[in-house]
């Protein structure tokens, strides 16, 4: 019958655990400082900022420009087709960011080189300053690469059938230099939808593409122009399908909010699962009345009482903008990165105050809601408001 | 004059958050400072889609019930905190390629099935545990101060056996069946370390906590539990700066009198860093203040376990997809020195951890859809040089590798249902965390590094007055249960000291 206990083994040993611990100590090389290879690739694909000079700039139509930004050290962080790159910008008193997808191709950036293509937003701010103010030469800083409006080769179909309107073709160019250079794997066929053929951007680029590379393809599509070689109308159901394979396939959209409503209406034709359908993030709204669910403000001017380390203010802003939007009009430099909820780079803590989240941008963590925090970028405020926002 | 804090804690994680809380209840003047825009470190969620992930909590250990409260929930309860517990059914599931064992908790339970799986193993299972008693006896005596050579011998004999001899040693002194053991010793990848090195007394600690008392999940992420202690620190006085990383401690005379972040000099008494030593000694400490002596020590150490994790939005619910355990081992060996050999490079690593949250708290996803967390803890060098334009085919590979062992063995099918994807390599916890290799674990537990052995030599490591280092590389090693108590009983230190000199 065995013993089932620990006597065979010595007690004693206990005594030897400190001397051989600093034996260990005394024998060791004083540690040198090290940067292991996660920490290194960490530190190159997602700096903290990056400062980037204007290149070169490249009219693309009459109302959009391409602007060739490059590494101010001639390097850029890499990353994946489909991300963006949040500018940090100073309009006169405004402190405020902007996202813009990255049009270049992933390897260019290896080059340290990426490019954003900005097209004038009427009365839009960030659009209009970069447009009118932006020459060779200009400094600019950026984020790292962000976002998730990417091909994931374990999620999605092998097929992508991209929906673009306007300049929310950018990642998809991205997308198919990727594919043209062998960084992504999968079949792409660009619906890229513009009002009449002189609107249509990277036209040249994205053809020479399609010409060279048999997995991209590209078909122009235009609502108030009848031309031969284009299709004509809105991008629907019936379009889809008829560009898209027999398998089961993946749909990316990137444009507008119009658009968005529309396709997302006729993709239900299609009877595609959820998985399949993918937006891109589409920014703040300036509009909450029309927004699904809104109460209502108190007033149409609000007092925030912001405090952001050990530094407290109180500003009035217009209940039609988001709470970032305030802050950065009263010159508040408050974090943010993509402007839709999405991100939660802006999350702050509301101490009080009542507010508006629209359920579609609602993508705070669970506990947030019960711990009061917020993500300012898509919540407007009702009444007036005290915050702690973090720092920027 | 900027204003003088009791404390400055460097960092958020799980012992920042504690050790900021057991100053702030007791008065003392506390500053939070965290790089991320978040609070927790390794204790936080992320959202993707209609997703929300926990991040690296498998499972707590040292929960337990109101009516029998474990460290974790006595110390929440301490602070004021009341969070809503889910309990796992079963302790965990293990499949390797020669047996599939379900495991209960409760320790009767436990040693009753493992007699199912392994006849004539029940004895000395349950003696395992009554060593476990044993060593938190053993760690109450020495935790008195006066030690006496005789009473400790003539007391506390098995405490000193287990805390100097390896798992696999005792294991084998105690009898118990080679199968036995190989299911025993299953929990092992918690702490990263193998079990001929790992002692006996630590990893009793962590299975008897897992054991005696059902693992748990807070009912919001581990979020909850990081949010929970932040308002602690902020409804008591304290302070937190978020996206605010220290670029510095400022010190004068061996003695650290405070922190540069947010472009200024910020005085305290104490710093408390949350970070690793290696990390201090690199980039927040200027060189001539660190003794060579903590260089050494450093140089002496291995970092432990790196994660690799695949987090996984399904479709499909647990229950349309065959899901039924929340914990899951996936092995290819089952000797436990074999799997920590193979976790040297990702092409002989085999080892799965997997967990499905809905399985504890059915709607921790949207009706219909389930999630499922994938890990595997590699060793250090596993994840060498890759070149930022290989990566995402290279973590899609490895990914790929882990879903299709996962699929194999459980024989289910998730690839075709996957909703969203992450992919969290050493680099995003790098990323993240700031830990060298990205290793959420700290330093590896050894022979010659086990958690008794620091703590009794603790006060001979320490690197500067008023500086002290709390987390996963701190004496206790790593795990949520062990980082709160840490940074919770170097709080309480501080809170004496500041108190005793007025």
């Amino acid at each position: 019958m065995a013993e089932h206990d620990l006597n065979s083994l010595d007690p004693m040993a206990f005594t030897r655990l400190v001397p051989t611990r600093e034996a260990h100590f005394a024998k060791a090389e004083p540690k040198n400082a090290t940067e292991y290879p996660p920490n290194r690739l960490a530190r190159i694909l997602h700096p903290d900022c990056q400062h980037l000079t204007v290149a070169a700039i490249e009219d693309n139509t009459d109302s959009a420009k391409t602007y060739t930004l490059k590494g101010r050290d001639g390097s850029v962080a890499y990353f994946d087709a489909g991300q963006y790159l949040s500018l940090s910008l100073k309009i006169g008193d405004v402190v405020t960011t902007r996202p813009y997808s990255i049009a270049s191709s992933p390897r260019e950036s290896l080059e340290g080189v990426y490019k954003i293509t900005v097209k004038r937003v009427e009365g839009g701010l960030a659009s209009n300053y970069i447009l009118d103010n932006w020459t060779v030469g200009s400094e600019v800083t950026a984020s790292a690469p962000l976002g998730f409006f990417t091909y994931e080769p374990l999620r999605d179909a092998d097929t992508v059938i991209a929906v673009a309107g306007g300049s929310g073709i950018t990642p998809f160019l991205s997308l198919a230099r990727a594919i043209d250079e062998g960084a992504e794997e999968l079949s792409l066929t660009i619906l890229y939808g513009s009002r009449r053929e002189s609107d249509i951007l990277h036209r040249a680029e994205l053809d020479e593409i399609a010409g060279r590379c048999s997995k991209v393809k590209v078909v122009y599509v235009l609502s108030e122009e009848e031309k031969e070689g284009f299709e004509r109308g809105f991008i629907d159901a019936e379009l889809i399908r008829k560009y898209a394979p027999d398998t089961v396939f993946s749909v990316f959209l990137c444009g507008p909010a119009g658009m968005y409503s529309f396709v997302d209406g006729e993709l239900e034709a299609l009877s595609l699962e959820r998985k399949y359908i993918r937006h891109e993030v589409h920014g703040e709204s300036y509009d909450p009345e029309g927004l699904r669910g809104y109460p209502g403000a108190c007033a149409e001017t609000v007092k925030i009482t912001v405090k952001q380390g050990n530094t407290e203010r109180t500003v009035t802003g217009s209940n039609k903008d988001t709470i970032l939007r305030i802050l950065e009009k009263a010159s508040i430099a408050a974090p943010s990165h993509c402007r839709s909820g999405e991100c939660g780079f802006c999350r702050s803590r509301l101490v009080s105050g009542r507010v508006f989240i629209p359920e579609e941008s609602d993508r705070r963590r669970l506990a947030d809601e019960p711990y009061g925090y917020i993500h300012p970028c898509c919540t407007y405020p009702l009444t007036d408001l005290e915050i702690e926002v973090a720092l920027s | 004059m900027e204003k003088q804090y009791d404390a400055i804690v460097i960092g958020a994680g799980n012992a920042g958050l504690a050790c900021a809380a057991a100053m702030a209840i007791n008065g003392l003047t506390v500053l939070v400072l965290e790089k991320n825009s978040v609070p927790g470190g390794s204790a936080t969620s992320f959202r993707r889609g209609r997703f929300e992930f926990e991040a690296a909590l498998h499972e707590l250990a040292s929960v337990g019930t109101k009516e029998d409260p474990g460290s974790v929930m006595r110390l929440f309860s301490s602070f004021g905190i009341d969070i809503d517990w889910q309990y796992e059914k079963n302790a965990f599931r293990v499949i390797t390629d020669s047996y599939d064992a379900t495991m209960p908790a409760g320790i009767e339970d436990f040693c009753r099935e493992m007699e199912r799986q392994v006849p004539g193993s029940f004895d000395s299972t349950l003696a395992a545990f009554k060593i476990a008693a044993k060593v938190g006896a053993g760690i109450e005596y020495l935790k008195g101060g006066e030690i006496d050579p005789k009473v400790l011998f003539n007391e506390h004999a098995d405490f000193m056996r287990a805390v100097s001899h390896s798992v696999d040693e005792c294991l084998d002194a105690l009898g118990m069946p080679k199968k036995a053991q190989d299911i025993f010793k299953t929990y092992w990848p918690y702490l990263g370390a193998p079990t001929d090195k790992l002692d006996f007394a630590h990893y009793m600690i962590m299975v008897d906590s897992y054991i005696r008392k059902r693992p748990a999940m807070p009912h919001l992420r581990s979020h909850e539990l990081s949010l929970a202690l932040e308002r602690v620190i902020l409804n008591n006085g304290g302070e937190i700066f978020y996206n605010c990383p220290a670029k510095g401690i400022l010190t004068k005379d061996g003695k650290a009198y405070g922190v540069v972040a947010d472009g200024k000099e910020i005085y305290s008494r104490t710093v408390v860093a949350n970070c690793f030593p290696d990390t201090a000694f690199e980039k927040l400490l200027p060189p001539d203040a660190v003794p060579e002596r903590a260089l050494k020590i450093a140089g002496a150490r291995k970092l432990s376990s790196l994660f690799f994790s695949v987090y996984l939005g399904l479709n499909k619910s647990a229950e349309e997809l065959g899901i039924t355990d929340y914990s899951v081992f996936l092995f290819d060996s089952s000797d436990s020195g074999e799997q920590y050999e193979r976790s040297a490079s990702l092409d002989t690593t085999c080892m799965v951890v997997s967990n499905c949250l809905n399985c504890v708290i059915p709607d921790s996803s949207p009706e219909g859809t389930s999630t499922l967390f994938i890990t595997t803890m590699l060793r250090d060098k596993a994840w060498g040089e890759v070149r930022p334009e290989d990566y995402k085919r290279q973590k899609n590979s490895f990914a790929k590798k882990l879903i299709e062992i996962y699929e194999k063995k459980m024989g289910v099918s998730v690839m075709p249902y996957i909703e969203e994807i992450v992919i969290a390599t050493p680099a995003t916890f790098a990323r993240y965390l700031g830990t060298p290799c990205g290793t959420p674990y700290g330093y590896e537990l050894s022979d010659w590094d086990t958690m008794l052995a620091r703590i009794m030599n603790a006060k001979n490591e320490q690197v500067l007055e008023d500086l002290y280092f709390v987390g996963a590389h701190g004496e206790r090693g790593d795990g949520y249960s062990t980082t709160y108590s840490n940074g919770n009983s170097v709080g309480a230190r501080i809170v004496k000291g500041v108190k005793k000199n007025g």
